[in-house]
């Protein structure tokens, strides 16, 4: 590790070129690096890392992180492995950098509303995660702000209604579609613009679930924030979690036990099939073909009593720990995983013969709802959405963690990014994933599944591929206890990516498109 | 021509069902009496979703694959609240959510039922007393039955549904 440590800092300090006096690069304690800047510095850095095709790929707001500034700013740069968070310590005010990074413009909304830090020149100054009904001044995130309830306003006057983008001209009209939806799913609003059938611009406003994740973490002992981890997004429980111990086992130093690691990252890759078979059985009801949907849902049933077995639990949860894993999974119980698994992926083809050589499906799939590769590092996009369009990234792969680097997954991207790319990236994935379970399960090491954990002060960051994509954590512990949790899921980012998709393509086809992408709801809106 | 009759009569051209499970049907065939008997023979839910962490959708989508396939004992659910006679809701009631779930609620003709499903649907789970959530389904409408869980499965779905109807008959 420590080679390719060494390589890192180069690399960072690379990235950090034209900025004097180098020897202020910290190194974190997961190989990423921290760097304070000015104001003037700032400026001069952010049009560099941005020629030099740097993706911002989180930001987000700590407050009285150094005595002296009111608030700390972390912007999380990557290029490719090499990871360079760039600390701004600022008072109430900094500038904004939507226009060079345009991913950063949820995150200072966010960062507004969180905490009421300015972002002079933003082009976006609309309230996020706070809406109308919240009152003004209302920061939850501040520490001066008590997690007790609040009185909203009883209600919203037209003048004061969230402001959608004004989309006008000949023959243009509006689509409201949401926040309560016809299917069984989750609450967002869907403001399309449409001129004939075809849609000209959509507008997602999200957050009718913002259940205040990141303020409920505050005070809590770390341990029993992988409760709250688990529920900043049901599919994504073991991801999540995992994200959250590791970044307190590294602060710790604790080193989890290798049979720990190969089942957390069972569980990692089980529950990526599950999402998976979900999408694309809800893909194909999407497009009326019931028959091949329920090719997956069967199996994604089967998957989740698998998970019942061997957990206790249908969505893995309780497993994942600081330190390790609750408790071990017997041995009969991975004779029965493997046995499982061998069987699974013969049954899963059988489902997909059917639906590739159905045209009705394959008409409906191919050049629908387009993601191109050009948006993908400026918006952040990650997972099989941005492997469908020709991206790479994956952070088993460019920041692996646990037994990754050992079990390396070989993405293979598409280059097509539509609604077909996805469903078959997704297909392949499961195929990898099903291949990676039965390797893990033939090379278990006996031993503990549980270092001893004790908590240390300190922060760090780290990164999980969920089924969704990168996401990230970054908690800060003092005095023992959680004083910032941050979580950003893959979904946040990725949900900018539909209204790049679905331009030019008609209204029916959106529900299919959204499902392409299958993003989280509840872990976008925290 | 189709001959109706041979329609019926003929092989099925389906599969067989994937696993017969004595609980689940044992569950479904009292629902499916219970259904008949109240409900006059279907039984159209809403889903509303007023802040999960999805996995209870996840559970409740479920419902309809072919391992519970609940159409077959009477359960629908259905598009809008205008057809619903019961209203499921998940999630401890965002206060971003809270005036379009009354209006969902409002929206629904009478007599309607209230099912909270979910921890934090029946009393807040994680988040009661928190800055976000008005904390529990019942701070926003008259519940009638509770079906807790984290997230509670498809068959303790099914059997809190079974329990609702069972009251709205001792009520009717």
């Amino acid at each position: 590790m420590t080679g390719n440590a060494d390589c890192g800092f180069a690399a960072v300090r690379e990235m950090a070129e034209g900025i004097q006096d180098q020897g202020r690069i910290v190194s974190g304690c997961a190989g990423e690096y921290y760097l304070t800047v000015d104001e003037r510095e700032f400026e001069d850095l952010v049009l560099s890392l941005s020629q030099s095709k740097c993706v911002l790929s989180g930001l987000f707001c700590v407050e009285g992180f150094v005595t002296g500034s009111r608030f700390s700013l972390f912007y999380v740069f990557e290029k490719k492995t090499n990871i360079l968070v760039v600390v701004r310590n600022i008072e109430n005010s900094t500038r904004s950098i939507a226009r060079v990074f345009p991913s950063a413009n949820w995150f200072e909304r966010e960062c507004r509303d969180g905490f009421g830090v300015e972002f002079a020149g933003a082009f976006d100054d609309r309230r996020l995660f706070l809406h109308e009904t919240y009152p003004d001044g209302f920061h939850p995130l501040l520490k001066s702000t008590k997690n007790v309830p609040i009185q909203p306003k009883p209600e919203v006057e037209p003048a004061e209604e969230y402001p959608f983008r004004k989309v006008s001209g000949d023959g243009v009209y509006q689509v409201p579609v949401g926040p309560v939806h016809a299917g069984i799913i989750e609450p967002g609003h869907f403001r399309f613009s449409v001129i004939g059938e075809t849609v000209f611009n959509l507008e997602v406003r999200m957050f009718y679930k913002h259940r205040g994740i990141e303020k409920l973490a505050e005070g809590k002992r770390v341990e029993d924030c992988v409760r709250i981890a688990e529920a900043v997004s049901g599919d994504e429980s073991v991801a999540n979690a995992t994200a959250l111990c590791m970044a307190a086992e590294r602060i710790a130093g604790t080193i989890v036990p290798d049979r720990a690691w190969y089942l957390r990252t069972i569980l990692l890759e089980l529950e990526r099939i599950a999402s998976h078979l979900g999408d694309q059985s809800g893909m194909l009801v999407d497009v009326a073909f019931p028959l091949g949907a329920n090719q997956f849902a069967v199996l994604k049933e089967e998957v989740f009593r698998m998970n019942e077995l061997l957990t206790g639990s249908r969505f893995l949860r309780g497993m994942v720990c600081c330190g390790g894993l609750s408790r071990d999974i017997s041995r009969q119980q991975i004779g029965h995983l493997g046995e499982f698994i061998s069987h699974f992926g013969k049954r899963y083809q059988v489902g997909l013969k059917i639906v590739l050589s159905t045209t009705s499906v394959i008409d409906r799939f191919v050049s629908t709802g387009v993601i191109k590769k050009n948006i993908l590092l400026p918006l952040n996009i990650t997972g099989p959405a941005a492997r469908a369009s020709g991206g790479k990234a994956d952070v088993r792969v460019d920041h692996p963690y646990g037994v990754y680097d050992r079990f390396v997954p070989q993405p293979k991207p598409l280059n097509d990014g539509d609604v077909l790319s996805r469903f078959t990236i997704k297909a392949s994935e499961i195929f990898d994933s099903l291949k990676l379970i039965e390797q893990l399960v033939l090379s278990l090491p006996e031993g503990p599944v549980t270092a001893g954990f004790t908590v240390r002060d300190g922060y760090a960051l780290s990164m999980v591929e969920s089924c969704r994509g990168e996401n990230l954590c970054w908690i800060l512990i003092r005095n023992g206890v959680v004083d910032r949790y941050k979580v950003r899921t893959a979904s946040f980012c990725n949900w900018l990516a539909i209204e790049h998709a679905i331009q030019g393509n008609i209204v029916p086809d959106f529900p299919v498109i959204n499902k392409s992408l299958n993003l989280s709801y509840a872990g976008t809106d925290l | 021509m189709v001959n109706a009759l041979s329609c019926l009569l003929k092989k099925k051209i389906t599969g067989e069902s994937p696993a017969h499970n004595e609980a689940i049907e044992a569950i479904g065939q009292q629902i499916r009496r219970e259904v008949d008997s109240v409900f006059g023979r279907s039984l159209a839910i809403r889903e509303l979703d007023c802040g999960s962490d999805n996995a209870t959708e996840i559970e409740i989508g479920n419902l309809n694959n072919p391992y519970y396939d609940v159409e077959r004992f009477g359960i629908t659910f259905v598009a809008s609240p205008r057809h619903a006679d019961v209203l499921i809701v998940t999630g401890a009631v965002t206060h971003n959510m809270a005036i379009a779930a009354k209006k969902t609620y409002d929206a629904m003709p009478s007599p309607k039922f209230v099912v909270a499903v979910g921890d934090d649907a029946c009393n807040g789970g994680i988040f009661a007393g928190t800055y976000a959530v008005l904390g529990g389904a019942e701070n926003l409408f008259l519940v009638d039955m509770k079906i807790p869980g984290n997230p509670p499965s498809p068959a303790q779905i099914l059997s809190g549904l079974l329990a609702l109807m069972r009251k709205a008959k001792g009520n009717g």
